[in-house]
């Protein structure tokens, strides 16, 4: 299953260390700091079947304790057309 | 997720801001060029100060296109071209989410007719990539001169620019930015900035960028417009214009839309700042004792 990508009228970009991605020309902007920045980034750049996995290994927690907070999250960037699911 | 636009940082806006107007004017089929803050070249801009609004210069034909896209795309028109500016070169724009955003339809200093300057500039464009969006900027050279353009309106304690961009630039970018000058029929402005205006002492043109690099009365700057104009009617134009009221200004000054009281008012309160200013001008010249008197 293949991961995810930016909408395609969402611009990004990255200041001071955090994300922003907004929908153009209309907005608004979403703010992505610290882990929120972290599961775009991966949301991005790999599989979407190992997404929790790797937010686990990059913060050192539990897989099963963070499962439902990132899985809501990245359904809630879909569901605002920031994020598209990619090719599978 | 956080979506308030007051914790958004100003270059992060800015940045938006440009990639936003791009979006609307490839939609619409409207040439523009970034201008200014964030698209700047950072080689001329070392301190990657990228401004406090967009700026954007517009084929002038796609002025009135431009306008009615980014009105149906949430931007507010906060100052006209008729009042935004004693130039009328620029619409002034509010976006809750971008913040501000100037729409040039010429600048300031270029007496080559706005299509032709626009043309000298579109065919030696490059894009940039602002927020993932291509962005179409002037030639780095071009920027330079723009820069150096709006540099000869500010105060002289502003002109941080002219260094960079002008006095420390090596022989070879000089001559290119005189030459671009030169086809842009943009001397005279130029020397206000760059030095060397009184060369152009018996130009129609030389009272006003006096005054407008060195500071001076509104009347003093009314004065020089009214001789830059080039023929009798932009003269009378300009005339004509002079005593009314800036309604765009006093609607922000007031917080309000004026009431046809205010306008009144305004127009009867003006007078009065114009002798104020007149006595204030005779006091620096002839000192205040005389005055008194």
């Amino acid at each position: 299953m293949g991961g995810y990508r930016p909408g395609e009228w969402v611009g990004v970009l990255e200041h001071e260390d955090v994300l922003y991605a907004a929908i153009l020309p209309d907005g608004p902007i979403a703010i992505l700091d610290g882990i929120a920045g972290l599961i775009w980034i991966e949301a991005c750049e790999g599989p979407a079947g190992t997404l929790v996995e790797r937010i686990a290994t990059a913060t050192g927690a539990e897989p099963q304790s963070i499962r439902a907070h990132v899985e809501s999250f990245v359904d809630d960037l879909v569901r605002r057309r920031l994020l598209v699911a990619g090719e599978g | 997720m956080d979506e308030s636009q007051v914790s958004v940082p100003l270059p992060v806006r800015l940045r938006f801001g440009h990639a936003a107007v791009q979006r609307v004017a490839d939609q619409v089929g409207v040439d523009l060029l970034h201008i200014k803050g964030a698209s700047v070249d950072p080689s001329l801009r070392p301190g990657a100060y990228s401004g406090s609004d967009v700026d954007v210069l517009v084929r002038p034909s796609g002025v009135v296109v431009l306008d009615r896209a980014l009105r149906a795309h949430g931007w507010q028109l906060y100052s006209t071209f008729e009042h935004g500016s004693p130039f009328g070169h620029a619409q002034t724009y509010l976006h809750p989410a971008w913040g501000y955003i100037d729409i040039h339809r010429y600048f300031p200093g270029i007496r080559l007719d706005p299509d032709g300057a626009f043309d000298v500039f579109w065919a030696d464009r490059h894009r940039i990539e602002i927020a993932g969006v291509g962005c179409d900027v002037p030639s780095v050279t071009a920027q330079a001169v723009l820069l150096v353009l709006n540099a000869a309106r500010s105060a002289k304690g502003a002109r941080v620019d002219v260094v960079t961009v002008w006095h420390d630039a090596d022989d070879a970018r000089r001559d290119e930015m005189l030459q671009l000058v030169g086809r842009l029929h943009a001397d005279v402005a130029f020397a206000a900035a760059a030095g060397g205006l009184e060369r152009y002492r018996n130009d129609r043109e030389y009272r006003l960028w006096k005054v407008v690099s060195g500071g001076g009365s509104r009347a003093a700057e009314w004065w020089a417009r009214i001789r830059a104009a080039p023929d009798t009617r932009a003269a009378l134009r300009i005339v004509m214009r002079a005593p009314l009221v800036n309604v765009d200004h006093l609607a922000h000054r007031l917080g309000r839309t004026p009431t046809r009281g205010d306008i009144v008012v305004e127009f009867l309160r003006r007078p009065v700042f114009a002798v104020v200013e007149a006595v204030r001008s005779a006091i620096r010249r002839v000192g205040p004792r005389r005055v008194v008197r």
